[in-house]
C-alpha cells in the first residue's frame, strides 16, 4: 500500500519515477501527480519508469487509462518504460500495451 | 447494571485471586473482561474497581496509591479511544445495512439460476470479496442450441464499479441477437462501455458461444485473463488463447473469434483475476501451480470443481480475498 | 529440548488447566509477564471456542525452533462443526460483543502467526506462534 512519485523535468516534457504499489489505494495518488503533467499546455512527452514497482492490479492500468485518454485530448504522448514481466503480461492481456507505448525492462520493444 | 455491582463483581474476584492465586482466577478475570466490555466499561473505571477494591482489603502505601492517579490519567487516553471505536462501530454497522440494500438489488442483475442443459454439466461459483461485486457473469439462452456464456471483471472498485454492472446486463440483452456471434456481442458492448463509464474505468470480458449440438465453443476474449480448456481423452488441461483489447479503452475495437471442439468428458473452464491474482505464502500463484490444483479435482462433478478450489486457494491465501472470485466449469457429458 | 504437552478440552476446568500448561512453558522459556499473559489469553480463547462449539477438541502446547529463533506453538483442534464462513469469523468488530463471534481477530493479534483450517461438518484446526526475541 505504499508508492513513492519523483518528477523530472526533461526537454518538452517529463519523466515519472514511481517506487511501489500500484493499486486501488495507491493509483489515485499516481493519478493526481500524473494528470497535471499530461494536461499541461508545453507537454509532449509524459515517461513512467515503472522499474520500480512491485506490484500493479488493473485498478492500475485503469489509472493509466484514464490518464491516455487526458494525454489524447491535450496532444501528449504518453510512454511507459522499463516495465517488468508480471506487469508486462497483465498490459498485455489486457490490451494496453496495443494502445500505449510500452519499453519492457531490458530494453526491446514488444 | 449499575456501576456498584461491577464494582463488587470485580472486587470479589480480586479477592479470591489474592487468596488463591490460581489459574481459575484468572480465567474468570478474561471473562468479567468481556462482560465489562459489554457493559461498556471505560479502562479507567477498571483501575477505579481496582483501587477501591485494594483499599478495603490491603494496606496501601502512600506511593502505590498515588501511583494510581497516574495510571489512570494514561488510561483515560485508551477509554476515549475505546469510546471512539464504539461509535465507529455503530456507524459501520449503519453502513452495512445500507449497503445490504444495494447488494439485493445488485443480485437482481445476475442470473437466478445456472442453466441445465441436458448434455452440459455447469458448475458456477461466485464470492465477492466485499459486498458490491466488480465480477459479472451472464448465460443467454437463444435458442435451444445456443448458450451463451460471459464471464467479466469490471475494473475499478467497490460501488461504481457494480453499477457499471447494470449498464452490462441491460447491454448485452438488448444484444441478444448476438448471442452466437461471440466478435460481434464484444464489438458492440465495447461501444457503449466506452460511452458510458468514467476514464479509469475498463471492463475484461470473455464471451463465448456454445453450440449445444456441434458441440462447438465459439468465444471471442476483451482483456480477459486466459482461461482454461481440458481434453478428457488426453488428460491434458490447456490454456485458452485468445486476446483483444478490454472494453472500454477504444471505441472502435474490433474481436477476433476463436473456436474450441468438444469431446465427451471436455471442460471449458473460465474465471476471472480474482482467482488468478492470488498470494499463497510469499508469492503470487502461479498458473501452473493453478494448473495443478484443477488437475487435483478435475474428475469431479462441475460444481464440486469450482467449490472445492474456490476453499484451496482461500486456505492457500490465508484466508484473504483481494478481489472478487468468480469461474464456471463446463462438461460435455453427452 | 521439545516441551511438549496435550490438553484434552471438555469441560471448562480443561480451559483452565490449558492455560495453565500454557503459562508454564512460556515462563520456562523465558518469555516475559506480559507475553506470558498474552499467551495465556490466546491458548484461553482457542479452547473455549473447542468447549462452546465443537464441545471436544485437544490443545497442544509445544517449543519450537526454526533456525535462530525459538517459539511457543499452540495447535487447537477439533472434530465439531467447524466455521462456514471464516472470513467473517476473521472480521474485525464483533470479538468482544455479546458473545457473538469466536475472538479469532484478537487471537490473530496476540501472536505472531496464525493459520486456520476448517472444513464444515468435519473440524477445525487453529496453529499459533509466539516467537521469542
Amino acid at each position: 500500500m505504499n508508492v513513492v512519485i519523483d518528477t523530472k523535468q526533461v526537454k518538452d516534457g517529463s519523466v515519472l519515477y514511481v517506487r511501489g504499489e500500484i493499486d486501488a489505494y495507491t493509483a489515485p495518488l499516481v493519478s493526481k501527480q500524473l494528470l497535471p503533467l499530461v494536461t499541461a499546455t508545453d507537454s509532449k512527452t509524459v515517461s513512467i519508469d515503472l522499474r520500480h514497482v512491485s506490484y500493479m492490479d488493473s485498478t492500475g492500468v485503469g489509472m493509466l487509462i484514464g490518464a491516455l485518454k487526458a494525454s489524447k485530448q491535450s496532444g501528449c504522448q504518453l510512454v511507459l518504460e522499463n516495465v517488468t514481466p508480471r506487469i508486462q503480461r497483465l498490459f498485455r492481456i489486457t490490451g494496453l500495451s496495443k494502445i500505449i507505448p510500452v519499453k519492457p525492462l531490458g530494453g526491446e520493444e514488444d | 447494571m449499575s456501576r456498584r455491582h461491577l464494582k463488587k463483581k470485580y472486587e470479589e474476584l480480586l479477592l479470591a485471586f489474592l487468596r488463591l492465586g490460581a489459574e481459575d482466577q484468572l480465567y474468570s478475570a478474561q471473562q468479567l473482561g468481556k462482560w465489562f466490555l459489554r457493559q461498556n466499561v471505560a479502562p479507567e473505571d477498571i483501575i477505579d474497581f481496582h483501587l477501591a477494591a485494594l483499599e478495603h482489603h490491603v494496606e496501601l502505601s502512600g506511593p502505590v496509591r498515588a501511583s494510581f492517579q497516574l495510571l489512570t490519567e494514561v488510561m483515560i487516553e485508551y477509554g476515549i479511544a475505546y469510546r471512539e471505536h464504539l461509535f465507529l462501530r455503530d456507524k459501520q454497522q449503519q453502513l452495512e445495512s445500507e449497503i445490504e440494500v444495494a447488494v439485493t438489488m445488485q443480485h437482481t442483475l445476475l442470473p437466478e439460476e445456472l442453466p441445465a442443459p441436458s448434455a452440459l454439466d455447469i458448475g458456477m461459483i461466485s464470492v465477492p470479496c466485499k459486498k458490491m461485486s466488480g465480477d459479472y457473469y451472464n448465460f443467454l439462452v437463444r435458442d435451444d442450441h445456443t448458450l451463451g456464456i460471459a464471464v467479466a471483471d469490471i475494473v475499478g472498485k467497490g460501488i461504481p464499479a457494480a453499477m457499471s454492472m447494470s449498464m452490462i446486463k441491460y447491454a448485452m440483452d438488448g444484444l441478444s441477437g448476438c448471442a452466437a456471434f461471440p466478435a460481434e456481442m464484444l464489438c458492440h458492448l465495447n461501444r457503449v462501455v466506452e460511452r458510458n463509464i468514467d476514464p479509469s474505468m475498463f471492463i475484461t470480458m470473455v464471451y463465448g458461444a456454445y453450440d449445444l449440438q456441434e458441440h462447438r465453443f465459439r468465444y471471442a476474449v476483451a482483456g480477459h485473463e486466459p482461461g482454461f480448456w481440458y481434453r478428457s481423452c488426453r488428460k491434458e488441461l490447456y490454456d485458452l488463447e485468445g486476446s483483444g483489447l478490454a472494453l472500454g479503452l477504444q471505441c472502435d475495437s474490433t474481436y477476433e473469434e476463436y473456436e474450441l471442439q468438444l469431446e465427451q468428458g471436455d471442460l471449458i473452464i473460465l474465471f476471472t483475476d480474482g482467482v488468478t491474482e492470488r498470494k499463497v505464502g510469499n508469492h503470487f500463484l502461479r498458473r501452473t501451480e493453478l494448473k495443478a490444483l484443477i488437475m487435483e479435482l478435475i474428475d469431479l462433478p462441475c460444481q464440486e470443481i469450482v467449490d472445492s478450489l474456490y476453499r484451496k486457494l482461500l486456505n492457500l491465501s490465508n484466508h484473504e480475498l483481494p478481489d472478487d472470485h468468480t469461474m464456471i466449469a463446463i462438461r460435455r457429458t453427452k | 529440548m521439545a516441551e511438549r504437552c496435550s490438553i484434552h478440552v471438555h469441560t471448562e476446568h480443561d480451559i483452565v488447566r490449558a492455560r495453565q500448561v500454557g503459562r508454564h512453558i512460556a515462563k520456562q522459556m523465558g518469555f516475559g509477564t506480559i507475553v506470558q499473559s498474552r499467551i495465556t489469553t490466546a491458548i484461553s480463547e482457542l479452547a473455549r471456542n473447542i468447549f462452546l462449539y465443537a464441545g471436544t477438541g485437544t490443545i497442544t502446547i509445544e517449543q519450537i525452533r526454526q533456525g535462530k529463533k525459538i517459539g511457543l506453538r499452540v495447535i487447537a483442534e477439533d472434530e465439531g462443526p467447524g466455521i462456514p464462513d471464516i472470513r467473517k469469523a476473521m472480521e474485525d468488530g464483533y470479538s468482544t460483543s455479546g458473545g457473538l463471534g469466536a475472538g479469532l481477530p484478537g487471537v490473530k493479534r496476540l501472536m505472531d502467526y496464525f493459520l486456520i483450517d476448517s472444513v464444515p461438518h468435519r473440524g477445525t484446526k487453529v496453529t499459533v506462534v509466539k516467537w521469542r526475541d
